[in-house]
């Protein structure tokens, strides 16, 4: 895969492009529909098996333009990149390969003239938020995307916490994956605001570390690399492991404890046990001036219950994009900070891109939405929750 | 048909390998069969130059293409085969037929875009692969002549870049136009499947079941072959979006 960076030469587009938005496919069905769209409607789609062995031999590339709008007026173009990564090869051992798939993206949306990249997914985490392992353009930066994210987990914990009347304050928050670059910018924002912290990731040298950075604070964390060794139960759970596949089973939660899935591929496991616990996938913002594919892949590229959904880490492009602001906001590794978390948020907002409604495996989550709905069913008020 | 001399094989140079024998026989002779169409095809490419330098070149290639050709059949001899070829075999004349269609109509670039776009892809990323679980001199040989071939399209990219550069929409059309024709059938050659029937090259039933027994399989072969095209597209300029649609609009 490595030898695809250095050869790659394109013309100059047409217009120019605002952003890259690099992500990959969380599922095989997700990854079968996206090769059913650039198949077109006169070619039946492929079965499963070929799309197994066709898909790993895709080099990284753009597969559509995408424009999104500001409700300020402004637009902003850019391309989707695919890094291809197959969805059941995002273990720690193809590391290399994935990283090298990473790079090749990275290179394209260089050579595409893309003046901010957002990296999705699993793309940021492969790098570990060193963003110096990708490949240097003039005019190029990238973001990891992380910190509107945590904006729109926060957000979203906030938002659901109101909906069931439950205070904030009086909770004990589990952040499962608390050490990586969202978890952390989580732990920051909404530690605070918590009666209780317990952090839980594998590396217990980064948990120490980031407690102490929250005692200094003035909160109090129990660190866990097995989140059963808690001493309490959570009513309140972030999930923003980095897992290579649904696997969390969460056994030591309250009952109808507040579970926010924030994890891209998701990180609870479906046979989960969670009859009482309200879950929400999270991190997800809306587009509410609406965004745009050529070719058409709308709910195919955004997989979501409701219109012009993006997850946070691609829509901080399109929002830097919108601002004309193209810098590398989010850098890495544990740099979100609450007040940069409020900062993006607010540069999201301007340009009407809010947290997304809340919705799980089973459809919305929120009182009286239903799958038809769109922005203008959210009131104001949802659309401004504060980080 | 280009003639192919078989070389002599003494009994003393033969290694065998067994019951996978068979099955490098018949990879050998659809190598051997790519390789004398190519050779068919430089020396048609030498017909419509354009000038000396023109000429030499595609002579040159058609050279050597032919002694490619006598390597792999040496490389039979030595583990105790017979390599056969047939150029006239139903997918291998469909992809002559394509480039003649070019060079009658003589359309020098559009038979550089059939030869060293798409056939070399194909060439250099299946010897590669095939090089990589081949023992011995076999493996070596595979390994050199896919190097060779990506010299050839090193040689065109140039040639081909300063054309796309002239008129980059009629130059993409043409490679979409060439591309459903001589890819389509690459394609159906590369299926897991032989879904038309035999090929006529194998010397028994289809080789490519039995491709497991010497750690290749067909679905790798022309997945690899499918990434150097895009590859080579790429070097080309071709929009990287563009050529993922022809590509993936091919038949399995």
């Amino acid at each position: 895969m490595g030898d695809a960076v250095a050869s790659l030469a394109r013309p100059a587009r047409p217009y120019e492009m605002d952003f890259a938005l690099v992500g990959h496919q969380e599922s095989w069905r997700a990854a079968s529909d996206v090769l059913a769209v650039l198949r077109g409607p006169k070619h039946a789609p492929l079965p499963d098996h070929e799309i197994k062995d066709i898909f790993p031999w895709i080099p990284p590339r753009a597969v559509c333009q995408v424009e999104v709008r500001s409700l300020a007026g402004a637009k902003a173009r850019g391309v989707y990149i695919d890094s291809f990564i197959p969805p059941d090869r995002l273990e720690a051992r193809y590391v290399h390969e994935n990283l090298a798939r990473v790079r090749a993206a990275a290179a394209y949306a260089i050579e595409a003239g893309a003046k901010i990249v957002s990296l999705g997914g699993f793309s940021s985490i492969l790098i570990e938020g060193n963003l110096g392992q990708l490949p240097a353009g003039p005019g190029t930066v990238f973001t990891t995307g992380n910190t509107l994210t945590v904006a729109f987990i926060v957000q979203g914990i906030k938002k659901m916490c109101a909906l069931k009347g439950r205070n904030l304050r009086r909770s004990t928050l589990l952040i499962v994956g608390a050490t990586g670059d969202v978890g952390s910018g989580c732990a920051r924002c909404l530690a605070p605001i918590v009666r209780r912290v317990l952090l839980n990731a594998r590396n217990v040298e980064r948990l120490e570390k980031l407690a102490a950075e929250l005692e200094a604070d003035g909160v109090e964390a129990e660190v866990a690399t097995d989140p059963e060794r808690f001493s309490g139960e959570a009513d309140l759970v972030v999930c923003a492991a980095s897992l290579a596949s649904p696997s969390l089973l969460l056994g030591r939660i309250a009952p109808d404890a507040i579970v926010c899935d924030a994890g891209y591929p998701k990180n609870l496991s479906q046979s989960a046990k969670l009859p009482l616990a309200t879950v929400f996938f999270g991190g997800l913002g809306q587009i509410t001036a609406g965004m745009s594919f050529s070719p058409d892949f709308r709910g195919v590229l955004n997989r979501h219950p409701f219109p012009d959904v993006a997850h946070g880490c691609l829509l901080e492009g399109m929002a830097l994009a919108l601002e004309g602001r193209f810098e590398p906001f989010s850098q890495g590794r544990g740099g979100i900070t609450p007040k940069r978390v409020q900062e993006i948020a607010a540069t999201a907002r301007r340009h009407g891109i809010y947290l997304a409604p809340l919705y799980n495996a089973d459809g919305p989550v929120e009182v009286g939405l239903d799958r038809t709905s769109g922005p203008e069913h959210l009131g104001a008020d949802d659309c401004a929750v504060a980080v | 048909m280009e003639p192919i001399i078989y070389p002599s094989c003494s009994a003393s140079e033969c290694t065998s390998l067994g019951s996978n024998a068979p099955i490098w026989q018949d990879i050998l002779a659809q190598a051997v069969t790519g390789e004398l169409l190519a050779a068919m095809n430089y020396t048609s490419l030498s017909e419509i130059a354009r000038d000396p330098r023109e000429l030499a070149d595609a002579l040159e290639h058609a050279q050597g293409e032919r002694g490619h050709a006598a390597a792999f059949a040496a490389e039979g001899c030595k583990i105790g085969v017979d390599v056969g070829n047939n150029v006239e075999g139903k997918h291998w004349k469909r992809l002559r037929e394509a480039f003649l269609g070019c060079s009658k109509k003589r359309d020098f670039f559009g038979c550089l875009i059939v030869q060293e776009i798409m056939l070399e892809s194909f060439a250099v990323a299946s010897y590669a692969r095939v090089a990589k679980v081949a023992p011995g001199s076999l493996g070596a040989t595979f390994a050199r002549i896919a190097a060779e071939e990506e010299d050839h399209v090193d040689h065109a990219m140039a040639i081909l870049r300063a054309e796309r550069d002239l008129d980059a929409e009629r130059f993409d059309d043409k490679v979409h136009r060439l591309h459903l024709d001589v890819m389509t059938t690459l394609a159906k050659m590369l299926a897991k499947e032989c879904k038309d029937g035999h090929c006529e090259v194998c010397h028994g039933s289809c080789v490519k079941p039995a491709l497991f027994e010497v750690s290749l399989s067909a679905a790798a072969l022309r997945g690899a072959s499918l990434q150097q095209y895009l590859k080579t597209l790429d070097r080309l300029g071709l929009p990287g979006e563009v050529t993922l649609r022809w590509v993936t609009q091919l038949p399995v």
